[in-house]
């Protein structure tokens, strides 16, 4: 059996990996608001289905009830962008039906029985200091799906960055490569708020992208996850020293993280 | 029949007319510059010849094909531009990749640049004279440098047309009249067709392009001495009354 202690970093340098690789791309892609929306959705769909399942007495995997509503509220906010509606607005939209869908299912869970809410805390608050072997597997899963499709598509990811009506005009499916990506953010969101917490996920997920811009004049998907596993590690061991929650520990460390990049990064 | 052509055109944004009834036909070779006030539908139009914007009535054909219907096959002949101010200059991309995005058409995802797409990248790049520059980062060019990047791209698969969004935009005069240069060149030497959108024409006058005048409709069709004239040109440009020495009657879409 693994040491606890030894877990929770094996789950850092995981969920490192995972927002390295997705998140240099959210950053180029300029949706770091949409990523932080589909991270609200995460939370009403992970709520909705401790809901249903202390009520109904089903067991749904609470992670990909998450991931479904979180990809179906991207879709969402990205079908209204292109009907017309300002991204703002739909953002805004899909962010009040996200928190409505957390205040009104948290509310009946908390009703319904002590356990649901205290799975609901769970979910927001993170359980990055009680990692299990369970844990490790879904990040594992996780990132062997994130990686290489962003690694295959990160060209085409970039183009569309760069020229959105370009490359539309040279026959890229926009649309289908927006929502790929949303899929992604949503998957990585959902498993990294069941296993490192909603709040540390949170904290990270702009981050690197935005380092990597800053700091290095290429984009590279390496040099992002380095960063990512970084912050995280170092991260957790401050949250050891000054027995600090590790949602605390890495946002110390990506704050010190950006302060450098500004300094010191491209101007 | 001709090249391209627009036949009763009508494009509608939540019931507003971006276009209305707009028809004309191009016969190969062409070079034709649009010009029109700000929010005339320039843009919309461009976008609806390559496919991108779909109309509520009308019909489009370039050299043939249906843009809408034969997308595929359209995109392999158009070479596109758009206004630099849409470019995410943010994104780091080297001028070889930009103008590599040019072939993406031609691959199946996911579009791998392959060895030898690189040497089909440097010959675009001589063809806008700029050879050298593969290796240099777009966002450190100038703005008469990144517009060539942007045609390189555009023509880089051998594209029968060219359909540029007001290439001359953010540049200053010395820089617009190369790039006009540089456009007939492509269009005399290389039979490359195009069709453009610039608030000022006079870079190119002296190339004797035909001016499309349009502001939702047609009002002129013609060469510049026939439809650069101040009757024409008030139709289209209602409340302006005087138009200044080098037709710059528009402001670059910052």
């Amino acid at each position: 059996m693994l040491d606890i202690v030894v877990m929770m970093y094996i789950a850092s340098v995981l969920s490192g990996l995972i927002i390295g690789s997705v998140g240099v791309v959210i950053a180029t892609s300029r949706i770091i608001t949409l990523t932080l929306t589909i991270l609200h959705s995460v939370l009403g769909g992970g709520l909705l289905a401790i809901y249903l399942n202390s009520v109904l007495n089903l067991n749904l995997p609470v992670p990909l009830i998450s991931t479904l509503f979180a990809i179906a509220l991207s879709i969402l906010v990205g079908e209204l962008v292109e009907k017309g509606l300002h991204e703002d607005s739909s953002i805004a939209l899909a962010i009040s039906i996200a928190t409505t869908t957390t205040i009104f299912f948290g509310y009946l869970a908390s009703r319904t029985s002590s356990m649901a809410l205290s799975k609901a805390w769970a979910l927001i608050a993170g359980s990055s200091a009680l990692v299990t072997i369970e844990d490790l597997v879904k990040l594992s899963l996780t990132f062997s799906i994130t990686l290489p499709v962003i690694y295959v598509f990160f060209g085409e990811f970039k183009y569309i960055a760069f020229d959105e009506d370009g490359a539309k005009a040279m026959g890229l499916n926009v649309r289908l490569y927006r929502y790929l990506l949303y899929s992604l953010a949503a998957l990585s969101a959902s498993i990294l708020s069941s296993t490192i917490g909603i709040l540390a996920t949170h904290v990270v997920l702009a981050v690197p992208g935005v380092l990597i811009m800053k700091i290095f004049k290429k984009l590279s998907i390496f040099y992002s996850c380095i960063m990512t596993v970084l912050v995280m590690v170092v991260g957790y061991i401050l949250a050891g020293i000054f027995n600090l929650p590790p949602s605390g520990g890495v946002g110390i460390m990506s704050l010190i993280a950006i302060a450098v990049g500004a300094f010191y990064g491209r101007s | 029949m001709a090249e391209l052509v627009v036949k009763n055109l009508t494009v509608e944004f939540d019931k507003v007319k971006a276009l209305d009834n707009v028809s004309f036909n191009l016969d190969s070779p062409f070079f034709a510059v649009i010009m029109g006030p700000n929010g005339a539908g320039k843009t919309t139009l461009l976008k609806s010849i390559i496919g991108l914007v779909k109309p509520s009535s009308g019909r489009i054909s370039v050299y043939g094909l249906n843009p809408f219907r034969e997308t595929g096959k359209v995109r392999q002949i158009i070479g596109y531009a758009p206004q630099i101010v849409h470019i995410n200059i943010h994104v780091p991309m080297m001028v070889k990749e930009v103008v590599a995005m040019g072939l993406l058409s031609s691959h199946l995802p996911p579009r791998i640049i392959e060895r030898k797409v690189w040497s089909k990248v440097d010959e675009a790049l001589r063809m806008v004279e700029l050879e050298g520059y593969s290796e240099k980062w777009f966002t450190e060019l100038s703005g008469g440098e990144r517009q060539r990047v942007l045609i390189a791209r555009a023509l880089i698969k051998n594209a029968r047309l060219l359909i540029l969004d007001e290439p001359f935009s953010m540049l200053d005069f010395e820089a617009k009249c190369e790039i006009a240069k540089l456009i007939q060149r492509l269009h005399f030497k290389m039979g490359v067709d195009v069709l453009m959108v610039a608030h000022e024409v006079s870079p190119c006058i002296a190339y004797d392009p035909l001016i499309i005048l349009l502001n939702k409709k047609i009002y002129a069709i013609g060469k510049s001495t026939d439809v650069l004239r101040f009757e024409i040109l008030k139709k289209a440009y209602p409340g302006v009354t005087e138009f200044p020495q080098g037709f710059i009657i528009g402001e670059d879409h910052a």
